[in-house]
């Protein structure tokens, strides 16, 4: 044994604590700065420069009250969201969830990996080459790295993001604009504007987030004993989003909506970027954008296994072998092959399959959040742990809060 | 009980579906869907409508357990209706024999399951295939005059039925149907008295199928399934699992229980799940733990992780030199009641030095009044010190083809014994905290 040397060892000893636990919170946060969100925050950035950078904030804090939940609801019950559902709110509702979180997830998997393509296309890589490597990339480290190295490799991956930092900064915003956008809230008044602000709250807060951040703690055999530590990763890991996703947006409003060029997707903003902030700010945009993808792509199909396993019955984890968890690894297949086979299907238009996955995600957030706040309250699940009336209502007012912006969404994206 | 087999092979599963299925078709159609039933009509003796079914309780008993009664939804009401005014359960509706009601708001009371609160789409314990599953449907059946519980349909298919509208939705799908005597429930009151009787299936399994168990089930089922466990069982299964469960397991129960389960442990594998807590937690587990167990263990725990003392385990066979072979075997079978324990007996002389390792095919056939110091000779026996590295260990251990080496200090006092298993265990930890490309590529060190 080590001696013990004055105050540094149980410095050192919170430090492995919280080594231990960390992930949960900042994969499930990380993974939603996805090229989904990054388009988003792009377009947020590009269209409309500084002023909508509040609905950022209030994503933020919005994806810190329910990841939290989701994981205090996994450490306390030890089962994921999925099968809560199933046997808190019946069968019907446990195969709908399901069904909605496996198609959006299918259709979220493929986002990704057309992000994959976009991002490679910068480099010269063709998608063809791209796509397939990343999905057999993303296969391989889940398949056969086993638990602590899946984490610790997709923790390094997430390090990609510092690029987003790297190109804001190089595209010299206007501090003074982006801090007053930031805390003082415009509201949105055209219909375009109310969709991206809109849709920047459904990237943050993605249902399959949600589903993983619970059953991952499960996996990773949390306790109680852990709660605190895994609030700050969780926060830590919602309030970096929230970063990434600000120097996103401000790296777009400084170059991009200041010449008033007009963007529809991330690699667009990528190369409109060149000869603004550089050829080093396009390939940084770029790289991050590969980066995110290959984060999500990696917890996508696994969010989407923990839960289908979860759902059915037969719980899973990253440990068990093909033979332990036939199920859990057919789902995994199912979403990398379908995901990544889409997007390789030439001359095929993805548009009406990412248009179709963010109504289906948008659609399925609010019963989970529903679900979710219910099982909180819920003392025969949480015990000691069941929320107060306090903490329920904050939940309500979210949800609520939510629920108007996709009513507002709905009515706007009807044909006229 | 259907089975009348003592210990039913792991893969009976296909079987006891089609012995189940075989059963159902004598029954013909008289199988009902619990999951079917919920929210049917309930009807009085005219045909009225008097509410709706909200749920079916069963009394907690072995076997197919009876129907006691059931919950009726009348308006905001939740009524009790006794199994006995009940005509007939069909998958429809269920009918009455009169109207009387105790319109009393339903208590739960021990010794009875409420099917649909309790079962259904909770996670069950399928003892026959040593697994965790989640029940999709309860089937009732009345082979004799009363309604008993019989199975537990946990198909993915009758999961996906049930959210069917109508019909198709609540009739009965019977796919991978599970003998109810073969499954343990959970969140029962009263539940764990169902488990302790010493013939429960449960007490069957060997500690790793329990230990696979464990690791599958919810937080509170885990809590519940270990709770009902003897220490020893439960110790034993610990043993099975792997670090992260075992420390999950043991921050989860009371200091005292914690302190209980690793006292019955192996002594190397407790010291191996209390080097990974935090040190004020250990410290209150050691103190709640009896003076011996706690010694020997924070001994063990003055070792590095990675070092003979770390994966070695204190428990030891000794005798002194002056012992006979007939106090060597007495001291071996007073072992033998930990399976772990090999079958060699570690002589000393008087200052505790060792002389020699003994093992037990050597005392075969000898006189027990013999003086064991006469087996004393070569091959003598391999040691290490407690601070050698585990690659030293390895490399010791290989090239000797032995079992087991022996740990002894500075002045030659065996401190412990390292088994071939201790190292694979200690290896394959290592491998565990690897990353990827050191383990993809076969990185040795």
């Amino acid at each position: 044994m080590t001696p013990t040397k004055g105050l540094r060892r149980p410095r050192l000893t919170a430090l492995a604590g919280l080594a231990a636990v960390v992930g949960p919170g900042l994969l499930a946060g990380l993974s939603d700065d996805d090229p989904a969100g990054i388009t988003t925050y792009s377009v947020l950035g590009t269209d409309y420069g500084y002023t909508f950078l509040w609905v950022l904030a209030v994503s933020t804090i919005a994806l810190v009250l329910f990841q939290d939940l989701g994981a205090r609801i996994g450490v306390v019950t030890g089962q994921g969201l999925a099968g809560l559902i199933r046997q808190r709110y019946g069968a019907r509702a446990g195969v709908l969830s399901i069904t909605a979180l496996f198609v959006a997830n299918v259709g979220t998997t493929t986002a990704e990996f057309a992000g994959i393509a976009a991002g490679g296309q910068i480099f010269g890589i063709p998608r063809v080459i791209s796509v397939p490597v990343a999905a057999v990339l993303v296969s391989l480290l889940v398949l056969r790295g086993g638990f602590r190295r899946v984490e610790r490799v997709l923790l390094a991956l997430s390090a990609v993001f510092i690029a987003y930092v790297g190109a804001g900064l190089l595209a010299g915003p206007d501090w003074g604009a982006a801090l007053h956008g930031l805390v003082v809230p415009t509201l949105p008044t055209s219909s375009d504007a109310i969709l991206i602000c809109t849709a920047t709250l459904g990237t943050t807060l993605a249902p399959w987030g949600l589903a993983f951040i619970q059953s991952y703690s499960v996996d990773k055999k949390l306790t109680s004993h852990h709660l605190g530590l895994l609030r700050i990763d969780v926060i830590t890991g919602a309030v970096l989003t929230g970063v990434i996703g600000f120097f996103v947006v401000i790296s777009c409003a400084a170059t991009l909506h200041a010449r008033g060029i007009s963007i529809t997707d991330a690699s667009d903003a990528a190369v409109a970027l060149e000869p603004l902030a550089g050829r080093v700010a396009t390939e940084l945009f770029a790289f991050g954008l590969i980066g995110a993808a290959l984060l999500a792509a990696s917890i996508l199909p696994l969010s989407t296994a923990y839960s289908v396993s979860d759902i059915a019955g037969r719980p899973a984890a990253l440990d068990d072998s093909f033979r332990d968890a036939p199920l859990f690894y057919a789902s995994f297949g199912a979403v990398t092959v379908v995901g990544a086979g889409l997007v390789l299907i030439p001359g095929i238009s993805l548009v009406p399959i990412l248009v179709g996955t963010q109504v289906i995600n948008a659609v399925l957030l609010l019963p989970l959040l529903a679900y979710m706040s219910g099982i909180a309250r819920d003392r025969k699940l949480m015990g000691d742990y069941a929320a107060g009336r306090a903490v329920s209502s904050t939940y309500l007012v979210v949800i609520a809060l939510i629920t108007i912006c996709i009513l507002a969404l709905g009515v706007l994206s009807l044909p006229r | 009980m259907a089975t009348g087999a003592e210990l039913p092979p792991r893969r009976s599963r296909v079987a006891a579906a089609s012995r189940f299925l075989g059963v159902r078709r004598e029954l013909g159609t008289s199988l009902v869907s619990v999951a079917g039933l919920v929210g049917r009509p309930v009807r009085g003796r005219g045909g009225e409508l008097v509410g709706r079914l909200a749920d079916v309780v069963v009394r907690s008993e072995a076997g197919y357990p009876a129907v006691a009664g059931f919950v009726v939804r009348i308006g905001p009401r939740r009524a009790w209706v006794h199994a006995q005014d009940v005509a007939g359960v069909e998958q429809g509706q269920l009918r009455l024999l009169s109207s009387r009601f105790d319109l009393q708001d339903v208590v739960r009371r021990p010794g009875e399951i409420q099917l649909v609160a309790d079962v259904i789409d909770h996670q069950l314990v399928d003892v026959d295939g040593v697994q965790v599953v989640r029940a999709a449907d309860l089937y009732l059946a009345a082979p004799g005059e009363t309604w008993r519980l019989v199975g537990v349909d946990v198909s993915l298919v009758s999961f996906l039925r049930r959210a069917l509208p109508g019909r198709p939705g609540r009739r009965p799908s019977p796919g991978r149907v599970l003998d109810w005597a073969g499954v343990h429930p959970f969140g029962i009151i009263g539940g764990p008295v169902r488990l302790s009787r010493p013939n429960s299936r449960v007490h069957r399994l060997r500690p790793a199928e329990m230990a696979d168990l464990l690791a599958d089930l919810g937080r509170a089922e885990r809590r519940e399934l270990l709770a009902a466990l003897d220490t020893d069982a439960a110790a034993d299964a610990l043993e099975e699992m792997n670090a992260t469960d075992v420390l999950a397991v043991l921050r989860d129960a009371p200091v005292e229980r914690a302190a209980e389960l690793l006292a019955s442990m192996e002594r190397d594998e407790a010291a191996d799940a209390l080097r990974d807590l935090p040190d004020d937690e250990r410290e209150d587990v050691l103190r709640a733990m009896h003076d011996e167990s706690a010694r020997e263990l924070r001994t063990l725990l003055t070792y590095e992780e990675e070092t003979a003392g770390g994966v070695m385990t204190s428990g030891m066979v000794l005798v002194g030199s002056t012992a006979t072979v007939g106090d060597a075997v007495t001291a071996l079978q007073a072992a033998a009641r930990h399976p772990d324990q090999p079958a060699e007996v570690v002589v000393v002389d008087q200052e505790g030095r060792l002389l020699d390792d003994v093992s037990v095919l050597e005392l075969l056939g000898v006189d027990p009044g013999r003086p064991i110091a006469e087996l004393v000779g070569p091959p003598w026996p391999v040691t290490v010190r407690p601070g050698a590295g585990l690659r030293d260990v390895v490399s010791t251990m290989t090239d000797n083809r032995g079992s087991s080496i022996l740990v002894v200090d500075e002045q030659e006092r065996p401190v412990g014994r390292i088994l071939a298993d201790d190292v694979i265990d200690a290896l394959t930890r290592r491998d565990d905290r690897r990353w990827p490309w050191q383990r993809w590529i076969g990185t040795s060190s």
